[in-house]
């Protein structure tokens, strides 16, 4: 095996280099499994309410979105938890194999420090083996855990062969898609293509399964991620899928390995793009460099706040069913408004927390300011005559520009779902979401105040966000006092299509959004750029 | 008028003081050598010449003008190659280029900027992320050199260059002083510096130790090494 020499010592360098980064994700995951199962029983008090639930989960926009549903004449807790939620771990275990393997794959390889190791007595196969092998032992352990955390928390319906049938079909997932990983590290010279490229098989994926679940076809059993789902944990338990994605993922690392041992190292079997020799008229400018640091993340986050629009717009018709006997639940949506109709109570809901998640993107593109100047990168910007202040303007201009874009694409995702059901019209989706805005400008407000006058601590406006989210998230929940929700910028806009339009708060709240900004200018005019 | 007169510069952070009382000029069409070793001083100097930082005390001309308040208008006559050259990875080096010739709104010569590109012997369809610290520092000469403007402020631009690509520089900056440009150039390779100089400043510890013409260092019969080294280990 001289192909693979040195293998151990390898495989612990990437053990040791992986301490920290796959010991948080370890870590995460069982803890929300562990959580995850721990409050599964409590929403379902009832057999109605399972039952309830399973309704809507049979439905076409459902089953497309996580999987089929099965074993409706024996519901548990168990169960339900198994069809909500193994996709979303299947695809979070996907993600972290994915940036795993090219992390230590193509990535190395890219930054030159493949080169260092290559040069020690291993062999050409070192590296790839042991980075598959190390992602296949993170898998496992993630997939024994988890089935440990649904095995030790008492939960009706919940079973040993149940547990490892959820956790190691979700570990297998992420082994199959860690092998598709190493393959496309070995067709595209670059890291960020690998992980690109792997991502694409992801969605297609997805997109296979969603098919072939509510079309009941062939299609999901050809995609990894529908496969994986068949195994009907705490049901059927069939550990057929899992044996067969290990063995896809075998066969898919063994073609990467075989073309690995024919290349050079440096290069992929497709040679990277050539770039432009010359930049296009919209990147000579200070917006224009701005705006295209900003792109990705924008046209990211749209197609994923258009997503998210989708999905709860489905929910909407089921909304009664959904609801119905199930008491957090019901608090939740209706809040504060149990006077009000169980559509207009969870529209305003929704918008409340959509709102809160807009704010991310938002958060990042000014915070982006700060980045670019911890990372060197504005020094030579600010060395041309690009003024400061179109720097920063531009910045601000885009995160306002997002703010209304996400807003819009957050109302037209919720309505081309629930159209159909006539409970709701696309005006008042708009008025609702649109009402948030200057929640949002305070938010970009404050973080321009930061980066304009301390950009050391510009993280603080994090601690703002976890502050609202709480208190629009659990506040209701929890019956926290009405003062500790008001002072989130959140906390004052009108609740539409609940609560009366009020113009006061929002317009207040717009005009603090431009005192800060201003301020934040001033800041950012006269410090220091640098690190 | 000086092109750069900085006097009695200050530079303060937090507690610790950068810059102790700096003084120094550079003449119309001279090439100025800024002699130092890492943490004397030099990059915090150049950060305040270009407005980055902002001085705590002491004032800082260029053209006559104030570094800090006038340094949009300033930098339109002026390119700077940063000593560390840090770019973004999705760009690639022929973009950054145009970007920084369209930032600094100097008239662009698609010409000049090939011309440079061959010479450098840059590739500029590659991303950033691939190119190494010597070709990140080619793109933010080439970016440089293809500006017309009246004065360089180069910050230890060969330090990722090749032998055969530091002679090229040097015929560069040769090429620009006979135009009757202005070059403050920051080093610590002494033969580059003794070339290419016309006069020399030696910062030490955040004060200038030494300030004079090349030819006052030649008359003392000494190299600009052995100055360098004299200021730094003989008389402390």
């Amino acid at each position: 095996m001289t192909m693979a020499a040195n293998f151990g010592r390898y495989f612990l360098f990437i053990l040791r280099r992986e301490k920290i980064m796959s010991s948080v994700w370890i870590v995460s995951l069982v803890f929300f499994s562990a959580l995850l199962a721990a409050v599964y029983p409590g929403l379902f008090p009832s057999e109605a309410a399972l039952q309830s639930m399973a309704v809507t989960m049979n439905t076409p926009a459902m089953v497309a979105l996580m999987g089929p549903v099965y074993g409706l004449e024996e519901l548990t807790p168990a169960i339900a938890m198994a069809q909500e939620c193994l996709i979303w771990f299947a695809l979070a275990v996907i993600i972290m194999n994915i940036f795993f393997i090219s992390r230590h794959t193509r990535l190395d390889e890219e930054r030159g420090r493949f080169e260092m190791l290559v040069s020690l007595p291993v062999g050409r196969l070192t590296n790839s083996v042991s980075a598959i092998a190390s992602a296949f032992l993170i898998n496992l352990i993630i997939a024994v855990l988890i089935a440990l955390s649904c095995i030790v928390i008492p939960m009706d319906g919940s079973t040993a062969a149940g547990g490892l049938a959820y956790g190691l079909s979700v570990g297998m997932q992420g082994f199959v898609f860690a092998a598709v990983a190493l393959l496309a590290a070995q067709l595209f010279s670059t890291g960020r293509s690998c992980v690109g490229v792997s991502f694409a098989v992801m969605g297609v994926s997805y997109v296979m399964r969603a098919q072939g679940d509510v079309a009941g076809s062939v299609l999901s059993v050809l995609s990894p991620m529908g496969w994986g789902l068949q195994v009907e944990a705490f049901y059927g338990n069939d550990f057929g899928p899992v044996i067969g994605l290990f063995i896809e993922g075998v066969i898919i690392a063994a073609i990467a390995l075989i073309i690995n041992l024919r290349r050079d190292i440096g290069m992929g079997v497709f040679p990277a793009r050539k770039g432009r020799a010359r930049a296009s008229r919209f990147l000579l400018s200070p917006f224009g460099l701005a705006w295209r640091l900003s792109r990705g993340s924008f046209l990211a986050w749209a197609a994923g706040i258009l997503m998210i629009g989708l999905t709860y717009g489905a929910v909407v018709g089921e909304l009664e069913r959904f609801v119905e006997g199930n008491d957090i639940m019901k608090r939740m949506v209706e809040g504060g408004n149990a006077a009000a109709s169980l559509v207009d109570a969870f529209i305003a809901m929704l918008n409340n927390i959509m709102s809160i998640l807009i704010a991310i993107p938002l958060v990042n593109t000014v915070h982006r300011l700060v980045a670019e100047e911890k990372r060197g990168r504005m020094e030579p910007v600010l060395a041309t005559a690009a003024p400061r202040h179109r720097m920063f303007g531009s910045y601000i201009i885009i995160a306002l520009m997002e703010s209304v874009v996400f807003s819009v694409l957050g109302a037209i995702g919720l309505y081309l779902t629930s159209a159909s059901t006539g409970l709701v019209t696309l005006e008042v989706l708009m008025k609702a979401a649109l009402f948030y805005l200057p929640a949002l400008f305070v938010m970009i407000a404050l973080s321009a105040l930061l980066a304009g006058w301390v950009p050391r601590f510009s993280a603080a406006i994090w601690a703002v966000f976890a502050y609202s989210f709480l208190m629009l998230y659990f506040g209701r929940i929890l019956d926290a006092p009405e003062y500790m929700v008001k002072i989130t910028p959140f906390g004052h806009i009108p609740q539409i299509p609940v609560q009366e339009i009020s113009v006061m708060p929002p317009a207040i709240l717009c005009i603090l959004a431009i005192i800060l900004i201003a301020a934040g200018f001033l800041g950012y005019q006269r410090r220091d750029s640098g690190r | 008028m000086a092109t750069i007169q900085i006097t009695n510069l200050y530079k303060r952070f937090g507690r610790f003081t950068a810059l102790n009382g700096v003084n120094m000029s550079v003449e119309p069409g001279e090439v100025h050598a800024f002699l130092g070793p890492n943490g004397a001083g030099k990059t915090t100097t150049l950060r305040c010449l270009l407005g980055i930082l902002k001085a705590s005390d002491g004032e800082i001309k260029l053209f006559g003008r104030d570094a800090f308040r006038d340094a949009v208008d300033l930098h339109r006559r002026l390119a700077y190659v940063p000593g560390d050259v840090n770019l973004w990875d999705n760009l690639t080096g022929g973009e950054v280029i145009d970007l920084f010739l369209a930032l600094r709104g100097t008239r662009p010569d698609k010409e000049r900027r090939d011309a440079y590109l061959q010479r450098f012997e840059l590739d500029p369809t590659k991303k950033c992320r691939t190119y190494s610290k010597g070709n990140r520092q080619k793109v933010a000469l080439v970016a440089a050199l293809a500006s017309e403007v009246e004065l360089y402020v180069l910050d230890e631009p060969t330090s990722g260059l090749d032998p055969l690509l530091e002679k090229t520089f040097q015929d560069c900056i040769g090429e620009l002083k006979k135009q009757g440009k202005s070059v403050l150039l920051s080093s610590h390779i002494m033969s580059e510096a003794e070339r290419l100089a016309d006069s020399v400043s030696i910062i030490k510890e955040g004060l200038i130790v030494f300030d004079g013409p090349m030819s006052q260092v030649l008359e003392q019969g000494i190299g600009l090494e052995e100055l360098f080294l004299s200021e730094y280990e003989g008389r402390s």
